[in-house]
């Protein structure tokens, strides 16, 4: 018996060619079953998320197999080339390696695709496509997938700015359960980053916005309240976070205007995070002693040195699976 | 007998630190500190029980003594503070000022090989000796998380946040709810040290002692005050813990 895998992922293939082929979640035992069926596999996995689309099966000839199953897709192809790549024992186990080990992944070491392939897994398990071959291949695989996270630092790190935002918080006052977060300025990145400090627990949400209304959305939307632009200021006796993202010309806030406020807060840490352009926050405010203050320059750069750890953690994490694919392969 | 164990107390915690610092080069938790600090512990109680037993009381008659206590009183702190708030990275901080205190201790001359016994002990003198001590104990514990507060407040500032120590430090908030607690624990028990004090029969010189002692003991009372009542920067709190501590030092050796 022979395993091999066809895929494509976000390397591969365009936007609109991945969403053709995107199975969801509550889909993958029935996908899985198909492929048995157009590939003439013994055994089979499917494995989808927004950046990839893979099939791993087993059968006696992988070679024919995968050709039938190109042949089966060719109408979700639409005349695209050089769409798929194509693995075969070996290599199609090392790749499955690489894939839950988040090393094959958009975002390099994100953990997310780990539990998304063992939900693929599983799908396809309690469909009745898995048999002795897959089953060991993917629990060793697991295996794999836990020992290149525990034994490097590829998962270390934020690497976009709303998680970065997240870590400094986390940094400056622990558990954010007994946080409050200002928003100033409800845009698309301001939402995303106080969504980000919310999930890990973020007390409270305040928002303030030019446009009330827009406030009011984002607000309930947070679970949280709105107040006018024009009434920050008093609330700010009260918040540990301020994500600020104007889209004013001028800075909106100045030292002074934290001076005002810092009795009244008996000088507690301030967490201030500047994500407007042109930069919403006075430079002089990160001066005062209590103040954290990041812009996005500062940020953006956090996260490029935590993806540039990552990238050098690479050949390490290569090196754990060469030396399982020793011991997985006969 | 003591003094081996007095050395056996050094070599642990000069272990535990040198080793915590070499971990948390690469980036790590120091998880064995706490059991090095904790045998650090047990042989520094093996030394206070011998020279306990030497002496007929509490064995903080000289300055060298008095070191050997404070660095128990401080190690004890650690193991009750540090893990209970998962401040692990705290005794690689704590475990050289504990190897200074006993390193000091070991110099020639410091801790007398026979020492002279007791024979008339005061019940105030020695409570006044013990609780004081205890206090410095936690107030140095305080200065240790003041000054990991200030590495951690420096980093944050400046945006170094590349370093292992960095990742390893405890977050703001909780390094100033320690600091906080570890001073009202020193507070208290050098209050009942200082009333002891008090009540204790003085010598000549014993005057001198206890007013600088009072001039400390109302310095933290005035910090303490002014953060609960005005509220302080955690800038200048911590700075106040370390100044107070070295301030507190001065007591011991020169006066």
């Amino acid at each position: 018996m022979e395993i091999a895998c066809l895929g494509l992922n976000h390397k591969t293939a365009p936007v609109e060619v991945r969403e053709r082929f995107a199975v969801g979640s509550t889909r993958l035992g029935e996908a899985a079953r198909n492929l048995l069926e157009t590939a003439g596999a013994a055994e089979g996995v499917v494995v989808s998320t927004c950046n990839r689309t893979e099939f791993y099966l087993a059968a006696e000839h992988a070679g024919e197999a995968v050709r039938r199953l190109e042949q089966g897709l060719a109408d979700k192809v639409c005349g695209h080339d050089g769409l798929y790549y194509h693995h075969e024992s070996a290599q199609a186990v090392r790749h499955l390696c690489k894939v839950v080990s988040g090393l094959d992944s958009m975002l390099l070491g994100e953990t997310e695709i780990f539990g998304q392939v063992k939900q693929a897994y599983h799908a396809a398990h309690e469909a009745g496509t898995t048999g002795p071959i897959l089953n060991r291949l993917f629990q060793k695989v697991f295996g794999v997938g836990k020992k290149v996270r525990t034994q490097t630092t590829i998962q270390e790190g934020s690497t976009s700015i709303g998680n970065v935002a997240v870590e400094l918080a986390e940094k400056i006052f622990g558990h954010l359960k007994n946080s409050e977060v200002m928003v100033l300025g409800a845009g698309e990145m301001s939402r995303l980053t106080a969504k980000a400090l919310v999930s890990r627990g973020a007390k409270s949400v305040i928002v303030a916005n030019r446009t009330h209304e827009r406030a009011l959305e984002l607000a309930a939307e947070m679970n949280g309240r709105a107040v006018r632009f024009d009434d920050w200021l008093p609330v700010l006796k009260d918040v540990d976070v301020v994500i600020s993202s104007t889209g004013a010309p001028h800075t909106v806030i100045h030292a002074k205007d934290i001076e005002s406020v810092r009795r009244a807060r008996k000088f507690r840490p301030l967490f201030l995070i500047d994500i407007a352009v042109p930069r919403d926050i006075e430079h002089a405010v990160g001066e005062i002693e209590e103040v954290y203050l990041y812009d996005i320059d500062a940020l953006e750069q956090l996260a490029d040195e935590a993806r540039a750890r990552r990238s050098l953690q690479i050949a390490e994490c290569e090196k754990i699976i060469e030396a399982e694919l020793v011991k997985l392969l006969p | 007998m003591d003094r081996w164990f007095l050395i056996a107390a050094t070599a642990l915690a000069a272990v535990a630190g040198v080793r915590g610092l070499l971990i948390l080069r690469h980036g790590d938790k120091s998880r064995w500190t706490v059991w090095w600090m904790i045998a650090a512990l047990v042989c520094q109680m093996g030394y206070l029980v011998i020279r306990g037993e030497m002496r007929g009381a509490c064995p903080l008659r000289s300055i060298g003594e008095i070191s050997v206590y404070l660095a128990w009183s401080l190690t004890l702190f650690y193991l009750l503070v540090g893990p209970m708030y998962r401040i692990s990275l705290l005794g690689v901080f704590t475990a050289p000022l504990v190897v200074l205190f006993q390193g000091f201790a070991l110099l020639p001359g410091r801790l007398a090989a026979n020492p002279e016994r007791i024979l008339n002990t005061n019940p105030w003198g020695e409570t006044h000796s013990a609780m004081s001590v205890l206090a410095y104990g936690a107030l140095a514990l305080a200065a240790v998380a003041g000054v990991m507060f200030l590495v951690l407040d420096r980093q944050l500032k400046e945006h170094h946040l590349k370093s292992g120590l960095f990742r390893n430090l405890p977050p703001v908030r909780e390094l100033l709810v320690s600091l906080e607690r570890l001073l009202w624990i020193g507070m208290i028990l050098l209050t009942f040290g200082l009333l002891a004090g008090l009540l204790m029969p003085h010598g000549d010189g014993a005057w001198a002692h206890l007013i600088a002692a009072v001039s400390v003991w109302a310095g933290y009372v005035a910090m303490m005050a002014v953060k609960r009542i005005r509220g302080i920067t955690g800038r200048r709190f911590a700075l106040g813990a370390v100044a107070l501590f070295v301030l507190s030092l001065g007591v011991f050796a020169f006066i």
